[in-house]
């Protein structure tokens, strides 16, 4: 949060560019997807974009950051315990993500409108999605032993699975082997999830997808509990 | 009886790559004490600096800071101890009031009593004026002393500076002595490595010698020149770590 011309301008300017080139020059095209506006249809996937990438990127980028300067070892000498820590590393990511996701909803809802239908699915979905990459950035954050290593994970993973997931498309119009591809996605119900949350429209089963995702947070959590119990390329 | 604020017991310390960096390491510092603990670099001494304040894992031994293992009670004992680096470890993001402040959060202390304390300690480091800007754009020297009113945010018992006068110039090296000869009469403890026998000499009560991850010899500086059979500190040193042949007391003759 100290440099907010990067961690909030830039993925504001960025949500504004997918809205304008997708929505208004691709969407006077598509028309409708699921008899939902195109423009309206891609802007749950932002948001939950938006969320993923600022949670893992601020998280992962932090700790290797610190490491490197080794200014971590001001929070690894003090009392705290490897769950405050891993809490505290954790929340850092999930709340610029949250604060961008936030204005990005403000900023959509004012440029074209986003209804929200189903409340009650989409918070607890945001939230998970939201801890389940702040997890994946921490843990990407620990292994990493340079820049390189946290840029390959963000481009070479995180993106091509998040627009793979449907983000800007439904699934169910993909040929095959495409569409089947796309199920074995994690973030394809990730989507599925806000996207039923925001728009009540829906490919996954959202009471599975609920649980699966609410499972994965958690395992990936408790490894990074270990691995911080462990100090696991954090202590000598 | 004495507290003993330090008290490592046959301490080992094996890296991952087979390393072994302390070779059974047994220290006894007892509280107002001040310590130096000396020896060419590899030694050991940030090994076992590390292994004391969690930044390490002891492979076997014990370490107690006021009692309190160092391991399986690590909060009581890492409350105890501030920690000054050799490395100028600052977050770059942080203002000099946010390092210290943060500092003491991560210590447990309430917004008031932090704030009061970063008041107190950027005035006795002569940081007030900076204390908006941001670490990285400080000199080496204001580094410096920020690390030391860092380790010291959380009034620990027991001061842990390692190599705190590498690379500063004379006046902050002297600025520095003053300082930590302050805490140590207030009452903390410290423990000192250095590579300047001189600032041993003058400021520990006693020294520990520290070769090969062994400590190899212990007692006052009068004891370990009488122990080693030499004139000084830098001597006795030198004949530990095998180059006598560089003593100072032998000038060797000039060719004219």
């Amino acid at each position: 949060m100290k440099i907010k011309r990067q961690t909030l301008g830039a993925p504001l300017l960025e949500t504004f560019l997918y809205i304008s080139v997708f929505g208004a020059a691709l969407g006077s095209r598509i028309d409708e997807l699921e008899g939902i506006d195109y423009v309206v249809f891609i802007v749950p996937g932002l948001i939950l974009m938006a969320w993923a990438i600022n949670a893992f990127s601020n998280n992962s980028s932090s700790i290797l950051q610190q490491k490197f300067q080794r200014a971590i070892d001001d929070q690894l000498s003090s009392p705290a315990s490897p769950l405050e820590l891993l809490l505290a590393f954790s929340l850092g990511g999930f709340l610029r993500g949250m604060i961008v996701a936030s204005l990005t909803f403000g900023a959509a809802s004012a440029l074209v409108g986003v209804p929200v239908e189903h409340a009650l699915v989409l918070i607890p979905s945001l939230f998970l999605v939201g801890f389940f990459f702040a997890q994946l950035g921490v843990l990407v954050g620990i292994r990493a032993e340079q820049f390189d290593d946290v840029s390959f994970a963000q481009t070479f993973v995180l993106q091509p699975l998040i627009f793979l997931g449907g983000v800007f498309y439904s699934a169910a119009l993909l040929p095959e082997p495409f569409q089947t591809l796309t199920r074995f996605d994690p973030v394809y119900y990730m989507i599925g999830l806000v996207r039923y949350g925001f728009l009540g429209y829906s490919e996954v089963d959202v009471a599975l997808a609920l649980v699966l995702l609410s499972a994965a947070t958690l395992a990936l959590f408790l490894l990074n509990h270990r691995l911080f119990v462990r100090g696991y390329r954090l202590r000598a | 009886m004495v507290a003993v604020a330090l008290q490592i017991t046959d301490l080992v310390k094996r890296y991952p790559t087979g390393t072994e960096a302390l070779r059974g390491v047994s220290l006894s510092i007892e509280q107002g004490e001040f310590f130096g603990l000396l020896g060419p670099n590899g030694a050991g001494k940030s090994t076992l600096i590390h292994c004391a304040t969690g930044l390490a894992r002891p492979t076997s031994g014990q370490i107690r800071v006021f009692g309190h293992d160092a391991v399986d009670h690590y909060e009581q004992a890492r409350l105890a101890v501030g920690l000054a680096p050799q490395e100028l470890n600052l977050d770059w993001f942080l203002t000099l009031e946010e390092t210290l402040d943060y500092h003491g959060g991560y210590f447990g202390m309430p917004r008031r009593e932090r704030r009061e304390r970063t008041r107190e300690l950027l005035a006795a480091f002569s940081l007030e004026k900076q204390k908006d800007d941001r670490t990285r754009t400080l000199s080496g020297g204001m580094k410096r002393r920020l690390i030391l009113a860092r380790a010291l945010m959380h009034r620990p018992r027991l001061l842990i500076l390692d190599e705190p006068t590498a690379g500063v110039d004379v006046e902050l090296r002297l600025e520095l002595w003053r300082y930590v000869e302050r805490i140590n009469q207030e009452g903390t403890t410290i423990l000192l490595t250095t590579h300047y026998l001189e600032e041993a000499e003058r400021l520990c009560d006693r020294i520990a010698f520290i070769n090969d991850g062994q400590i190899v010899a212990e007692g006052t500086s009068e004891q370990l020149t009488a122990e080693y059979g030499v004139a000084s500190l830098e001597d006795a040193y030198l004949r530990l770590v095998g180059r006598g042949e560089l003593s100072r007391a032998h000038v060797p003759e000039i060719a004219p």
